[in-house]
């Protein structure tokens, strides 16, 4: 596809910025957004779900426009355009050049999307890209280029910034808590600081950590000689000092936090084996509780293994079904019920949350029914606060890079746009983050200008139309739009309340439906027609005469 | 500057000490009193014996335990620190390769070839059952390459990854060698009844595709042409049948290209780095890179990848034992963090702690129970790794061991020695306090020595008065005085009633294996 489509939806600074009343919209929008910050007292949080293996994007985001091409690369691994396991068409609004479908398994997200909380970002990658898993993790930990070799971590840089002289100088009254917290037992390459420990603690339960911490060890050494044992030992006891700081306070908010009574969060992949576990609603089931028991923690990483499908990506025998469907699935309905989670905790506005993996997959598939490492990927946005919608445009499948999809966007835009836009990290910030050379190249993804962004988003994409002609003498169309498939109730009502007649009832397509009625038999007067469809729950008056 | 020249003399206690940490699953008192009065060669001529190949376990299933029980077993012998070795550096995952039996076979080469050749070994691991399954190489075939095992071949086996100096570009091997590496080894399939055996190691193998006789019907025999990396290499098949390779010509694409590999200059120093990791120091300046890495690759290189002039030239080194220099700061001794296998198996060595009798299933469950699970709670899931490149500890950068020390895992460690004194339900062994301070500490009775003898053996290095003071005052003598020890302890000799002896002591050595010091060797 030509890049038309993705340099339309980047309106950051590069060209002349628009101008409203005299004054520049991107300065308007900074202003607000710094009363936002000092307002809230900056209580954003971001959660990392890291896609260990390097995730096929093609078979999670499929371009529609492009399907014949899509399926002729991967003719073995290919999810069907039609039938109850086809694609999931995810928007039908957009461009035909962005409309994407979504794995039959990725019913969440499209939820998530529907309600106005999700955003993909499309061709995420960096120059240059490295095909190893190792190499390339560690550059997206790091948060360099290709050829940066940094012994610290982007988030660590950041963290260290925000939160001078740790760890000395914390727990303190502003920051009672693990400024990061891994979900898991070793902290990355991303918390990690230019020297010294690392800026977050690795935990999987809060409790048991207390109980351990405080039932094992004895009293330092007193001093520490100059040698690299002295070096190792003294890394040692920092770990050891840093547990027992944080030990009592991680316990305490885990007690106070709860989850959403009613949200249930999902275990295990429903199309196969049990052996095929949710490995990642656990965590976020965690770092909810954690948020909603008082945790300042900043940023949190939670991860997923199990992505890198060179051989039995999917079943021989069903290209829907198979290890990266389920893996689809662990995401979308792990990340749909945090997000309900939060919603129900009241900690919606505070909670971003993205994907990252370190590549993508070759456009191609191999012959043992899964794919070798490729290049640029789709990135996965969560959160209240995020616009929602696609940025970026469907990958180019005629004019790939060695059978691989091209890079639209570097995944420090990304980072860089959620740390300045919604965690509101100051252009300093982003210096000492190494990130400031995208501080010109953010994205469109937390557009404040206009407060009913997301509902204006949801109206275009599910809506009940005016009937025509209204008044009706004999004959009407009625009409409106949904955007997924929906059980759908349209129906009449006088005005004392009584339902007159169903009109539509039963399981719709997307897109737009028109039907016409005979109503010559109604009494003249005035009439409601109402409709109940998914998030579109609304009424009109129709006059017979 | 950093130096291989040898050392002279006998080793002495705390050389002694060192070169049974490095080279072995840790020493018992006896093995660092035996090496004090030896030099590095004499110890060196017992460590780097041949070994007799252990048997099989009667019960594939069996395999972990077996292996975990021929490091308990292994002596002053550096062969199962080597299968180690190979293990962190040729890892699989049993989840993806799903047998344990194929998992047993490539143990046995690891340790077939344990002081052998490391070429040989790579050509045997290219045709590994386990490795083939690991990393998709059954799947590869001429139609549709997959590149899993070509990549990983390069980045983690054999050359290793480079710098990247341009798109695709990794100094030491391009994106093109990654495919062209994948079509040499395409063709081949492993071999689930085990029935096609290696004529060099007796070890089962995989096999090349065939249309049963000498045709390789799945092998790609097209030209294969490298990058300027390799000098533009290409490797074809030497003979064809029609179109199609012959098994032989397949065979012999392999050799092609482990020439080719191994004559890289940088092929002989990745693998020199990663046996300087694991058996000095994670950290390799310039200095080390010049002085001691770059001549331990000649040396591998002249020796035509034999390793065992390597480790000899490294462990009798005036490097290995910090004597090339007066600076202390880039001294490595006890430098390195104990990987939880160590802590545990190194342990139990130590104390000479008796196991239910080998190869029963009492012993296989204790080795679950005692050991294995543990180290899982100590994160290390032994052969079940988080990813590709094996444990972090001896790839991650920066941290490489540092990765063992969580502040989860720290504390499970800790845990864990706490639980060896109280563990014979649990575990079918306990560490006995008592039992071992009266059989091996020279007079129990007094504390002084007690603590003393321990600190030598346990804590790698010197520790200060304070801190001594601590080990013996606050926690032996409960602040008492060192005659009151003694009184506690003839009391205990005269009604064997070892209670009283038993907290102190127990306490002890809790302070002594729950600290710092303890993690390092």
């Amino acid at each position: 596809m030509k890049r038309r489509g993705f340099l339309k939806k980047i309106p950051i600074a590069a060209s002349a910025p628009m101008v409203l009343n005299g004054l520049p919209i991107g300065l308007l929008a900074k202003g607000q957004l710094q009363q936002v910050a000092a307002s809230s007292g900056n209580e954003k949080v971001l959660v990392l779900i890291q896609l260990h293996g390097g995730n096929d994007g093609l078979n999670a985001v499929i371009p529609i426009d492009q399907y014949a091409q899509y399926f002729n690369l991967r003719p073995n691994i290919a999810i069907p355009d039609n039938g109850s396991r086809g694609y999931i068409p995810l928007d039908s609004t957009l461009d035909i050049t962005d409309q994407v479908g979504l794995h039959p398994d990725m019913v969440g997200t499209k939820s998530l999307y529907d309600q106005g909380k999700a955003a993909i970002v499309q061709g995420v990658s960096y120059e240059n890209h490295n095909g190893s898993h190792f190499r390339s993790r560690d550059i997206m930990f790091m948060g360099g280029n290709y050829d940066d070799y940094f012994g610290s971590g982007w988030v660590g840089r950041y963290l260290d910034y925000r939160f001078p002289n740790y760890p000395d100088a914390y727990p303190s009254t502003e920051m009672p808590d693990p400024l990061g917290l891994e979900i898991g037992t070793t902290v990355s390459l991303a918390f990690h600081r230019d020297n010294g420990i690392p800026v977050a603690v690795a935990a999987n339960d809060p409790e048991g950590f207390f109980d351990l911490i405080n039932s094992t060890g004895g009293l330092p050494p007193d001093s520490v000689i100059d040698t690299h044992y002295g070096q190792e030992l003294q890394w040692i006891m920092d770990i050891e000092a840093n547990s027992n700081q944080y030990a009592d306070r991680l316990k305490e908010v885990f007690d106070n936090g709860r989850n959403t009574p009613s949200v249930t969060y999902p275990e295990t992949y429903p199309l196969a084996a049990s052996r095929l576990k949710n490995t990642l609603a656990p965590q976020l089931k965690l770092i909810a509780r954690m948020l909603s028991g008082g945790s300042k923690t900043k940023i949190f990483l939670a991860k997923i293994g199990g992505f890198d499908t060179h051989g039995g990506q999917v079943e021989s025998y069903d290209p829907t079904l198979g290890n990266h469907a389920a893996l689809l699935y662990h995401i979308s309905a792990a990340m749909e019920a945090f997000q309900n989670d939060l919603q129900g905790l009241g900690l919606e506005d505070r909670v971003v949350t993205t994907t990252f993996s370190e590549f993508g997959r070759r456009a191609a598939s191999n012959a043992s029914f899964g794919t070798d490492h490729g290049n640029a990927a789709p990135m996965f946005v969560f959160g209240k606060a995020v616009k929602p919608g696609i940025i970026g445009t469907n990958p180019d499948l005629l004019n790939l890079d060695g059978n691989n999809v091209t890079m639209q966007v570097d995944y420090r835009q990304v980072f860089t746009t959620i740390l300045s836009d919604f965690m509101e990290a100051s252009d300093e910030a982003m210096v000492r983050t190494l990130f400031d050379g995208f501080l010109d190249k953010k994205l469109d993804l937390f557009s404040k200008l206009v407060t009913s962004t997301r509902d204006d988003f949801i109206a275009k994409r599910f809506k009940l139309n005016s009937i025509y002609p209204n008044p009706v003498l004999d004959r009407t169309t009625f009409s409106y739009y949904i955007n997924t498939p929906l059980m759908v109730d349209l129906e009449l009502f006088d005005t004392g309340g009584r339902k007159i007649r169903s009109l539509v009832s039963g399981q719709q397509t997307i897109g737009e439906h028109r039907l016409t009625f005979d109503l010559s038999d109604l009494k003249p007067g005035t009439y409601i027609y109402r409709i109940k469809a998914g998030p579109l729950d609304t009424a009109k008056k129709l006059i017979k005469i | 500057m950093a130096s291989l020249n040898p050392v002279t003399g006998t080793l002495g206690r705390r050389r002694s000490a060192h070169i049974l940490r490095r080279a072995t699953f840790g020493p018992n008192k006896s093995y660092i009193n035996l090496y004090a009065g030896r030099t590095a060669n004499q110890a060196m001529a017992e460590l780097f014996q041949a070994t007799t190949v252990p048997a099989a376990p009667a019960d594939f299933e069996n395999f972990k335990g077996w292996w975990v029980g021929q490091m308990l077993n292994s002596g002053r012998s550096i062969v199962e620190k080597m299968v180690f070795f190979y293990h962190t550096h040729f890892t699989t995952k049993e989840e993806i390769v799903g047998s344990r039996r194929a998992l047993f076979h490539q143990n046995q080469l690891f340790r077939y070839y344990a002081l052998g050749n490391f070429k040989e070994l790579t050509k045997k691991i290219c045709l590994d059952n386990a490795m083939m399954v690991f990393l998709n190489g059954r799947d590869n075939d001429r139609n549709n390459v997959n590149e899993n095992f070509g990549r990983e071949f390069l980045e983690l086996y054999s050359i290793g990854k480079g710098l990247q100096i341009g798109a695709g570009d990794y100094t030491n091997y391009t994106e093109q060698d990654v495919k062209e590496a994948a079509r040499v080894f395409s063709g081949y399939r492993n071999d689930e009844e085990f029935l096609t055996i290696d004529p060099i190691t007796g070890i089962p193998a995989s096999y090349v595709r065939n249309d049963g006789g000498t045709v390789a019907t799945a092998h790609d025999a097209g030209v294969k042409t490298f990058s300027q990396a390799f000098q533009n290499t290409t490797i074809q098949p030497n003979t064809l049948v029609g179109e199609d390779a012959t098994v032989a010509a397949t065979l012999d694409e392999l050799d092609q290209l482990l020439n080719m590999v191994f004559n890289q200059d940088e092929t002989a120093r990745h693998i020199c780095r990663k046996l300087y990791r694991f058996l000095m120091y994670y950290e390799i300046t310039p200095e080390v890179e010049q002085d001691i890495i770059g001549p331990l690759a000649t040396t591998f290189r002249n020796n035509n990848y034999d390793i065992l002039p390597v480790l000899q030239q490294l462990f009798q080194s005036e490097h290995f034992y910090d004597s090339d220099n007066a600076i202390v700061q880039d001294d490595s001794h006890a430098a390195i963090i104990k990987s939880p296998l160590e802590l545990a198996v190194g342990t139990l060595r130590y104390y000479g702690v008796a196991l239910p009798a080998s190869g029963t299933q009492a012993f296989y469950d204790s080795i679950d129970n005692g050991i294995l699970a543990p180290m899982n709670l100590q994160g290390m899931n032994l052969l079940e790794p988080f990813e590709v490149a094996g444990y972090p500890a001896y790839h991650q950068n920066p941290d490489f061991h540092r990765n063992w020390i969580s502040h989860n895992q720290l504390a499970r460690r800790y845990q864990y020695m706490a639980q060896l004194m109280s563990s014979m339900d649990n575990f079918g062994f306990q560490l006995d306090a008592v039992a071992y301070v009266e059989n091996n500490i020279s007079d129990p009775s007094n504390g002084q020595v007690i603590v003393q003898e321990l600190i030598d053996d346990l804590l790698p290095e010197i520790i200060t008065t304070v801190r001594f003071d601590y080990f013996l005052n606050d926690i032996l003598l409960d602040s008492l005085s060192m005659a009151n020890w003694t009184t506690e302890w003839f009391a205990y000799q005269g009604s064997n009633d070892d209670s009283a002896v038993r907290t102190q002591l127990e306490s002890l050595f809790n302070a002594l294996m729950q600290s710092p010091e303890y993690q390092l060797q």
